[in-house]
């Protein structure tokens, strides 16, 4: 296990390590000088360079990654240009909402499509299985954004339940804040849930006809014992991969949904740190985003090994 | 019935909205108001985006010249200027007992120091050039300062007026970007990063009347549904810039809200390349302004909400000069000028479309469809907005593009050959010298009348229109600014109504 262990930690690093030269060059050539978009297209020459200099745009391409490498390593060096902080601090506000927003949209996912791909699994072919394969399909179909509108304008506009967007924060309002995620976290969790019901219905169907199941109905289990305890959870891998993949995304941002409902998230922060060529904070962001999933899927290998101990063999 | 209508219009005219019928403002409450953008930093010395001076002008920071809802320059922190006889000294009164947000005292040695922080060698301040024509800086007394230019500069009090001109404190200035400290009516308290400003009322602000609000918060939502549910929702009370276009029609309806249909100072405009083929042809550019129809551009991309106009300046803006007339609507001629210039076929050609504006890819999709029909075939390309700083702006790598400069009294990049449109013109630039040189209203208004003329028979670019901000807001809003002759959203006499 500690093998195991330091052998992804290691890739972890290395492809880390990459990640942050492709981020860097890849800004590094980006049109756009951001002294220029900050100054507007009206600058003089001199203000342009005097702001470059502040910047440190002005030096070669190998002292500005060290120095931005440095500054990562030790801490709260690199600054956002337009938010005027540290670009962790940043990250860490940011993460207060998208962190909670994509734990809240798996919840509702899981809820959702566990019972129900089950449902669907035990009754295969007769109309509750056809009406969960319809909107499973319904929810396929549906941009997030799209069912995020309709939220709003049921949920805030007409019934006056739900505020229409934005986020009054942790430290002022635990219960506003969390109220705020709900609609949000519930569209996504609902385009998400279809994908999880229908994987865990195939899922599913697939594990029943296994020769393990027979041999489990044959010596009397009851049924709940045999799809609760023998079927579900080899039929959980395949789900838990998509899940995995699913809150990688989440946490690199639900850049819409987040425009949708004015939270102030990470993947608006990005999108607009992009916009304005703040890259300081591009940088950092996509290297934790790349981390993010990286990690994330560390956790469901683990979660792998503790569903079917036959792979920790392997 | 009659009569009693003429009496109404009459009054709504002579009182500006909310003091018409006399009604007094009421003290007290707060605000809610929303922008698109986030701005990048609180320093409006350090950066030109809109979206700062949306925040921060007149509300946190005041400069000592300031433009009303009229597009007056009245004073600010300043009581009184003159202006010596030969034009090139002014002598501003400061205003007495004005103090920071942090306690420290305004005169004219900050004033002073302000404007050389502004203009030195190690400057961030976006437009030293509005300052650097001061040739001696004085200050006699606490209360006088006395500027004198190098040369008559008909802009200078009008660039006193920008954001770039406010005034910060000497202790404290270095944080301006996140924590600013101005002498304006509401004094900051914080910046949720991605969320809201907010800011509460300064009870030391210099007229003691002032502001009537308590609290105000400035919230950054960019999608325009998302503002408009906010609207309804009740989250906020105001959407100070920009309504979607599409939406006001159905704003207007609803009794609980109301829509201004106000100027801007910004221009939209076609920009065109002027020295790349075949629009370097002042026969072509011409073609293309006649087959261009302005009031259905407006109607199609504005939905009616703005002002065609013939040429760089906005009807808002003082000395406007209407030029609609120059290029009436008239594909026949159009053709036939394409013809003289030697297209009697027309051409193929690219327009690139910035992405982050709405307004200028509807408006690139239009003129697309009407230059086609006198035979000029565009191809249209969106492009992202650093790219099109880099590519268009600086490299002037482009045919066509669409895009509104915001800035009023901004002719003055015509005399600028570098610049991105690329014209050319001595005639432009004596008369835009003579416009900045004259030394009085007259000679002002005949050469930035002459200069708008000049520009638009040389049709160097596509003047389009101005668009209307669009503030939309709940009804018991009051003192809200109808036009935006500058960039600002003034919120010191807004008053809510109970």
């Amino acid at each position: 296990m500690t093998r195991y262990f330091a052998k992804k930690l290691f890739i972890l690093l290395v492809l880390l390590f990459l990640v942050s030269i492709a981020v860097f060059s890849v800004l590094f050539i980006l049109p756009g000088d951001p002294a220029q978009i900050i100054l507007g297209i009206n600058a003089t020459p001199q203000t342009l360079a005097n702001l470059r200099a502040e910047l440190g745009l002005d030096r070669p391409f190998l002292e500005q990654y060290l120095d931005w490498i440095q500054k990562l390593l030790t801490g709260r060096g690199n600054r956002s240009i337009n938010y005027d902080m540290p670009v962790y601090d940043l990250i860490v506000s940011r993460l207060a909402v998208t962190g909670p927003l994509a734990l809240l949209a798996m919840v509702f996912a899981v809820i959702i499509s566990l019972p129900l791909g089950i449902y669907a699994a035990k009754n295969q072919n007769r109309p509750a299985d056809v009406l969960v394969m319809f909107f499973t399909q319904l929810g396929l179909a549906t941009p997030e954004f799209w069912l995020g509108i309709l939220l709003i304008l049921l949920m805030s506009v007409k019934l006056g339940l739900f505020s229409a967007g934005g986020f009054p924060g942790w430290t002022s309002d635990v219960w506003g804040s969390l109220k705020a995620l709900l609609l949000p976290a519930f569209a996504l969790g609902v385009i998400r849930a279809s994908i999880l019901t229908r994987l865990t219905r195939s899922s599913m169907l697939e594990v029943l006809r296994e020769d393990y199941v027979r041999t489990a109905r044959a010596k009397g289990l009851r049924e709940r014992t045999v799809i609760y305890v023998h079927a579900l959870r080899n039929a959980l891998i395949p789900v838990l991969t998509i899940m995995g993949l699913q809150l990688g995304q989440l946490l690199a941002g639900a850049i819409i949904i987040e425009n949708v409902y004015y939270l102030p998230g990470l993947g608006r922060l990005v999108f607009q740190a992009i916009g304005q060529r703040d890259l300081p904070v591009v940088r950092d962001i996509v290297l934790f985003m790349a981390a993010a999933v990286v990690l994330v899927n560390f956790i469901v290998d683990l979660a792998y090994a503790s569903l079917d101990p036959r792979i920790r063999l392997e | 019935m009659r009569k009693w209508l003429w009496t109404l219009m009459v009054l709504a005219l002579v009182f500006p909205a909310g003091a018409a019928f006399g009604e007094t403002p009421q003290k007290g409450g707060s605000i809610v108001v929303c922008q698109p953008a986030e701005p990048p930093g609180l320093d409006p010395t350090a950066n030109t985006a809109a979206a700062i001076d949306r925040v921060v002008y007149a509300n946190l920071f005041e400069g000592l010249v300031k433009v009303n809802s009229n597009g007056d320059l009245v004073p600010g922190l300043a009581t009184q200027w003159t202006v010596s006889p030969d034009g090139k000294t002014y002598t501003f009164k400061i205003r007495e007992g004005v103090k920071f947000h942090n306690g420290e005292p305004f005169n004219a040695q900050v004033a002073k120091w302000n404007l050389e922080r502004a203009i030195a060698e190690t400057t961030v301040n976006p437009h030293p050039e509005y300052f650097r024509g001061i040739a001696k800086m004085e200050t006699p007394d606490d209360y006088t300062l006395v500027l004198t230019l190098k040369e008559v500069d008909a802009l200078f009090l009008i660039h006193m007026a920008e954001g770039d001109a406010v005034m910060l404190p000497m202790k404290g200035y270095e944080d301006a970007k996140s924590n600013p400290i101005g002498t304006g009516p509401f004094k900051f308290t914080s910046w949720v990063r991605g969320d809201r400003v907010d800011m509460e009322r300064f009870d030391g602000y210099w007229n003691p009347k002032l502001p009537y609000l308590d609290k105000l918060t400035i919230k950054f939502i960019g999608d325009a549904s998302a503002q408009i549910a906010a609207l309804k929702a009740g989250d906020i009370d105001v959407i100070g810039y920009i309504l979607a276009p599409e939406m006001a029609k159905e704003m207007e309806k609803d009794p609980r809200f109301k829509v201004y249909a106000g100027s801007t100072t910004a221009e939209v405009i076609m920009s065109t390349n002027n020295k790349a083929k075949p629009f370097d042809n002042k026969m072509v550019r011409q073609a293309m302004a006649y087959a261009i129809d302005r009031k259905a551009v407006v109607d199609l991309v504005m939905f009616g909400y703005g002002t065609p106009i013939g040429s760089h300046w906005s009807p808002s803006t003082p000395y406007y000069v209407d030029l609609t007339g120059k290029f009436p609507y008239d594909p026949k001629k159009a053709k036939e000028l394409l013809a003289q210039a030697g297209y009697p076929d027309g051409f193929e050609a690219t327009i690139k479309l910035p992405a982050i504006y709405s307004y200028s890819k509807r408006a690139g999709e239009v003129i697309a469809d009407m230059l086609s029909q006198v035979g000029i075939k565009l191809k249209i390309e969106i492009v992202e907005w650093g790219q099109w700083i880099e590519r268009i702006f600086k490299k002037k790598e482009y045919e066509l593009t669409m895009i509104g400069h915001s800035e009023a009294w901004d002719i003055g990049i015509y005399a600028n050959p570098e610049y991105y449109f690329q014209y050319d013109s001595q005639e432009f630039r004596d008369a835009y010298a003579n416009a900045l040189k004259a030394p009085n209203e007259e000679e002002k208004a005949k050469w930035f009348g002459r200069c708008q003329e000049i520009i638009a028979e040389d049709a160097v670019n596509g003047f389009l229109f101005s668009a209307s901000g669009l503030p939309t807001m709940k009804a018991n809003v009051m003192g809200w600014w109808e036009n935006y002759p500058t960039i600002a959203l003034d919120c010191t006499e807004v008053w809510l109504k109970k």
